[in-house]
């Protein structure tokens, strides 16, 4: 009790951050798993740490630019001070989101071949934006860009609370036409609807979600957290319904629980929320074999 | 003469740059039921592409008159791994004929329930459709293209991969929809069995060869041999065609 308590009055936001980062990535998961496009997953987590890194070059100072327009000192803000990396970590999974949706268009190279190339050279151009960065050592710079839960502040809290009410509101008021895209999107061409541009949007709701959950918990949390919850849903639930409760209710648990245990036995919180996201996995699932 | 609703006029399919059949003249008509056959990568998904506006055409033109489409496309491409129950899946057959943020209303569940009726898979309607058969499954994407009420029902490879008694009960049910319900119907299969002796007009179309007109005219051993570079029998015995192959398989 007394490491709860010891939790909650110095990690109030990460606590109630990761349960938000947690459910968004149960969320989309559930559709990025059932789409069968978990490597899309797995590239825009490495696409927005690129974003990321790639803000510290301070090539474009988006900050300044919108300093100037609004007419605001930057610095005195603190959630408009974390604008860029953010920014750019949203632009380039928005461009890979963009360059992905078209992908079906041609037949000379298969969409997993795509994002493995979008993939590797993500991962390689974060390491030289990271070796050009003029702000401190490489191992620091690495830290911070791939987020961790317990950096989560107020402004992350509420940023992360705005994302995952964005999505649940896109997709309720969007479900017919998202269901029927996702679910088949040839025939909701022929029978009228357009599947081209929902399908377009369907994505970049997905990478907007990615490219910010991956910005403040990290990668290894969100790329674990798209693909175990809804895992543990698909393998539970016999309704659609079902399947997304269950993804969400493990994502708005397990990272809490994940923190506290990692707090005790003195572990990184992200790599010990996956760990146990990953115990549960296992248990459900060989309960389910067992079960036959 | 029933009313003209598409005409092809000098049409050519394929995808970016790359053409798969010239010249395509083609006239469907209310009331019309219309087979296309030819061998697997002859271009009928394109052509079928095509003619529902998810393929732009790469030279000439399309008319259309105001009508809906209901497609039923191959079993094997909707594979969902969400728990989808049958009434869920006829259910998206009304999504286009609704508002964008409007809710299914007693109308839109009365048309599920009336095209689950049609098929004959009612029973099966709180089904996930994940555990049917294939046959069931087919059905199931018959009843949401039946939900959209639609002017044309098209239907690809619909009995591809059936054992026989689910097969010729699939090639009833659409002969019945379209004499009962006098829908305008297309039927593509690589089967030419499945199309012979059910539709009224044929298409035969392989890469660089199309052939379009009434199955009598259309269904001969030359044009079947441009088809499927193989030698065919075509016989008729008791008003059934009957096509065999001449090298005795």
């Amino acid at each position: 009790m007394e490491t709860v308590n010891q939790l909650l009055q110095l990690f109030p936001y990460a606590i109630l951050g990761s349960i938000f980062a947690g459910m968004i990535c149960g969320f989309l998961g559930t559709f990025v798993v059932s789409q069968r496009v978990v490597f899309l997953g797995a590239t825009l987590t490495q696409v927005s740490v690129a974003g990321v890194a790639f803000s510290f070059l301070h090539v474009v100072n988006i900050e300044a630019i919108i300093g100037s327009i609004f007419g605001i000192n930057i610095t005195d803000h603190s959630f408009l001070h974390n604008f860029e990396p953010a920014f750019f970590s949203l632009l380039f999974a928005v461009i890979v989101v963009l360059i992905f949706s078209q992908t079906y268009r041609q037949k000379v190279l298969t969409q997993d071949a795509i994002l493995g190339i979008i993939f590797v050279v993500a991962v390689a151009l974060r390491i030289m934006f990271i070796q050009k960065s003029p702000i401190a050592e490489v191992s620091e710079v690495e830290s911070i860009l791939k987020g961790d839960i317990l950096f989560i502040g107020q402004s992350q809290f509420l940023t992360l609370g705005g994302i995952f009410l964005f999505i649940l509101i896109v997709f309720t008021v969007f479900q017919k036409q998202l269901k029927f895209v996702t679910f088949d999107a040839d025939s909701a061409s022929a029978h009228g609807i357009n599947s081209r541009l929902w399908l377009l949007f369907f994505y970049i709701v997905v990478g907007m979600g990615i490219s910010l959950t991956t910005r403040f918990v990290g990668d290894v949390f969100t790329f674990a957290y798209l693909i175990i919850p809804a895992s543990i849903g698909l393998l539970l639930a016999k309704k659609v319904i079902h399947v997304f409760l269950i993804a969400l209710i493990v994502g708005a648990v397990i990272p809490p629980i994940s923190i506290f245990l990692a707090f005790k036995f003195d572990f990184s919180s992200g790599p010990t929320a996956v760990v146990v996201a990953f115990i549960l996995f296992l248990v459900v699932y060989s309960v389910k074999k067992l079960k036959g | 003469m029933e009313k003209e609703i598409i005409k092809f006029s000098d049409v050519t399919i394929g995808y970016g740059k790359k053409k798969i059949i010239e010249n395509i003249n083609v006239s469907i008509y209310e009331n019309d039921f219309i087979g296309i056959v030819g061998p697997n990568g002859a271009g009928k998904t394109t052509f079928l592409r095509t003619l529902l506006g998810n393929l732009k055409p790469l030279s000439g033109t399309i008319q259309k008159n105001t009508h809906r489409f209901g497609y039923v496309p191959q079993r094997d491409t909707v594979q969902p791994l969400l728990p989808y129950t049958v009434y869920d899946v006829v259910m998206m057959g009304r999504y286009s004929l609704m508002g964008v943020f409007s809710k299914p209303t007693k109308k839109d569940w009365n048309a599920v329930d009336a095209s689950l009726e049609h098929v004959g898979i009612q029973h099966l309607k709180n089904f996930n459709y994940n555990s049917l058969s294939g046959g069931q499954r087919q059905r199931t994407l018959i009843a949401r293209a039946l939900a959209v009420e639609p002017n044309i029902l098209i239907l690809d490879e619909p009995t591809n991969g059936m054992d026989t008694p689910s097969h010729y009960s699939l090639l009833d049910l659409i002969s019945k929809l379209h004499d009962e319900n006098k829908l305008t119907i297309l039927l593509v299969s690589h089967l030419l069995s499945d199309v012979a002796n059910g539709v009224k007009r044929l298409i035969l179309m392989d890469k660089d060869f199309f052939q379009f007109g009434l199955i009598d005219e259309v269904l001969s051993e030359e044009n079947l041999r441009k088809t499927y570079s193989s030698e065919f029998h075509v016989n008729r015995i008791n008003g059934e065609y009957v096509i065999t192959s001449k090298h005795g398989n």
